[in-house]
């Protein structure tokens, strides 16, 4: 049963393109067959956080349009060959999207027998958010442990609940999730960051994960590697966890929530 | 830099929004002493209910648009069946040019109870009819009974979303976070963090009250009369808390102290 997952947040700039990458590469790692489409149409990053961005061809609209195959537009990653890309089309704008020309595409898909499809949301609550969202069996809800980010998630959450497929069909719901990212917890420890528990408290959701500040994201980002695949990264590891707990494992504990103790010379030497 | 001296007197007017529940009179035709005679009948079921009772003229289901002349006698047709005329209240392109010859505002944005096309059908062959129970058919659209249970809403309340409770309470038992409406005719209870906003007694009941478990309310409002809480009131934030009217004034009291 292909699992339809939408990578959403509401704010923009919050880590919804680098999760989506690193969540597709997390579950193609395992074996599973991926495909990560992005919904940005006319600011299309996707392609550049996975280092595809030379290779497009043909993009999503092409393919909903009929210009060409799904096949045909469909990139293959270098890395882990049971991952595609369906890359935004850059010239175009949201317009382009339309309810049944996702649905036939996501069917073609499903028929291909992928395992997974991530669909990497636009910031936003408009068209291409609306449409990456609509037929989700999965929501990973990206939230920075800030108020804006908070607020606009809780806005999200409700969009996921009541306009939906699922929502409108009145069956099962949408199942949400939410992942806390760049979260520091020295900040947190100083009563400057939002905490776990507050986030939780506010928007009544269990976090999936919580993705520590990292300088390697940005590394990851110019060298087009999802930072999942740079090992010895904290952020890394996290993702790693996150993908665990999306395939079941939910008793996998949290890890990087707590401030790291200096050593001795840390403290005398500082650092 | 001096301030203008305190000369303005203190105003012998407030100006305030409310709401109201109005009765409407829908008209099928405009036979001034037919209208009279259907109404009295209608009256003479509960007579207290309707004495004095303000309504409001719709024209939408008229054929043709009438004259004022004839608006006229029906205006004093309902008047002596006892019930005030205040209002047009289709925004009809008809409505808006007679309601100023009559001296009535026009209001619009009523929600219609929805009428079984097979009256309207009736109305439009007079000839088949006998002619008392012929087309004149004023249609004073009285609500049914609501139910008497609160509308329960399990599910949080998310930041944009809007529940409104007719002629009822709400009781919500999730949270409501901050920038999302709670709203109801009756009373407002929220079993849960209450961040957004609280409208308790919205068509005019002063005596709704608001009760929350856990109080950050960005504004509570009592029929009409409200209060934004820029900072909460230490007493106040983050405890089970009540809401109500005593006049003009909102109170607000921590339960359990």
């Amino acid at each position: 049963m292909t699992e339809i997952i939408v990578v959403t947040s509401g704010k923009g700039g919050v880590g919804k393109t680098t999760t989506s990458a690193s969540l597709a590469c997390g579950l193609a790692r395992t074996g599973k067959k991926v495909a990560v489409i992005d919904f940005d149409i006319g600011l299309r990053n996707l392609d550049l956080i996975m280092g595809c961005e030379r290779r497009v061809v043909y993009d999503f609209v092409n393919v909903i349009n009929g210009d060409c195959t799904l096949k045909q537009a469909l990139i293959k990653d270098k890395r882990i060959d049971t991952l595609f890309l369906l890359a935004a089309s850059q010239t175009r704008d949201k317009d382009a999207l339309t309810a049944e020309g996702v649905r036939k595409v996501l069917d073609e898909l499903i028929a291909d027998g992928f395992d997974f499809i991530l669909c990497d949301s636009p910031a936003g609550i408009e068209k291409g958010a609306h449409l990456a969202m609509y037929y989700a069996d999965r929501a990973v809800v990206v939230v920075n442990p800030e108020v804006s980010s908070v607020r606009d998630s809780d806005r999200i959450l409700g969009l996921l609940a009541s306009k939906t497929e699922r929502a409108e069909k009145g069956g099962e719901k949408v199942r949400e999730h939410l992942l806390l990212t760049r979260y520091s917890p020295t900040r947190v420890a100083a009563g400057e960051m939002l905490s776990i528990a507050d986030v939780k408290d506010i928007l009544g959701l269990d976090v999936i994960g919580v993705i520590p500040e990292s300088p390697q994201v940005l590394s990851a980002s110019n060298a087009g590697t999802p930072v999942i695949l740079m090992d010895e990264s904290d952020a890394a590891a996290a993702y790693g966890d996150a993908v665990a707990r999306l395939l079941g494992d939910e008793s996998l504990p949290m890890r990087f929530i707590d401030e790291p103790k200096k050593g001795f010379f840390a403290r005398v030497f500082g650092g | 830099m001096k301030k203008a001296a305190a000369a303005t007197p203190a105003s012998v007017i407030d100006l305030r929004f409310g709401q109201v529940g109005l009765l409407q009179v829908r008209l099928r035709e405009v036979d001034a002493p037919a209208i009279k005679a259907e109404l009295a009948a209608r009256i003479a079921s509960a007579p207290q209910f309707f004495q004095h009772t303000g309504v409001c003229l719709d024209l939408s289901a008229l054929e043709h648009p009438p004259e004022v002349a004839t608006l006229r006698g029906v205006i004093e047709a309902i008047r002596l069946a006892g019930m005030i005329t205040v209002g047009v209240s289709d925004a009809s392109p008809t409505a808006n040019q007679l309601a100023p010859a009559l001296d009535l505002p026009v209001l619009a944005g009523f929600r219609q109870l929805s009428r079984p096309p097979a009256q309207l059908v009736r109305a439009a062959k007079p000839a088949a009819q006998p002619a008392p129970e012929a087309a004149q058919e004023p249609e004073p659209e009285i609500a049914a009974p609501p139910p008497t249970s609160g509308l329960v809403h399990t599910q949080p309340v998310r930041s944009g979303q809007r529940v409104y409770a007719r002629e009822r309470d709400l009781i919500v038992t999730a949270a409501v976070g901050a920038g999302a409406e709670v709203m109801a005719d009756g009373c407002v209870h929220v079993y849960g963090t209450l961040r957004g906003r609280a409208m308790a007694g919205v068509r005019g009941d002063t005596n709704a009250r608001l009760f929350c478990q856990e109080f950050r309310a960005e504004l509570v409002a009592i029929a009409g009369v409200f209060r934004v809480f820029e900072t909460l009131p230490e007493e106040l934030a983050g405890h089970p808390v009540q809401a109500w009217l005593e006049g003009e004034a909102l109170r607000f009291s921590r339960f359990g102290v």
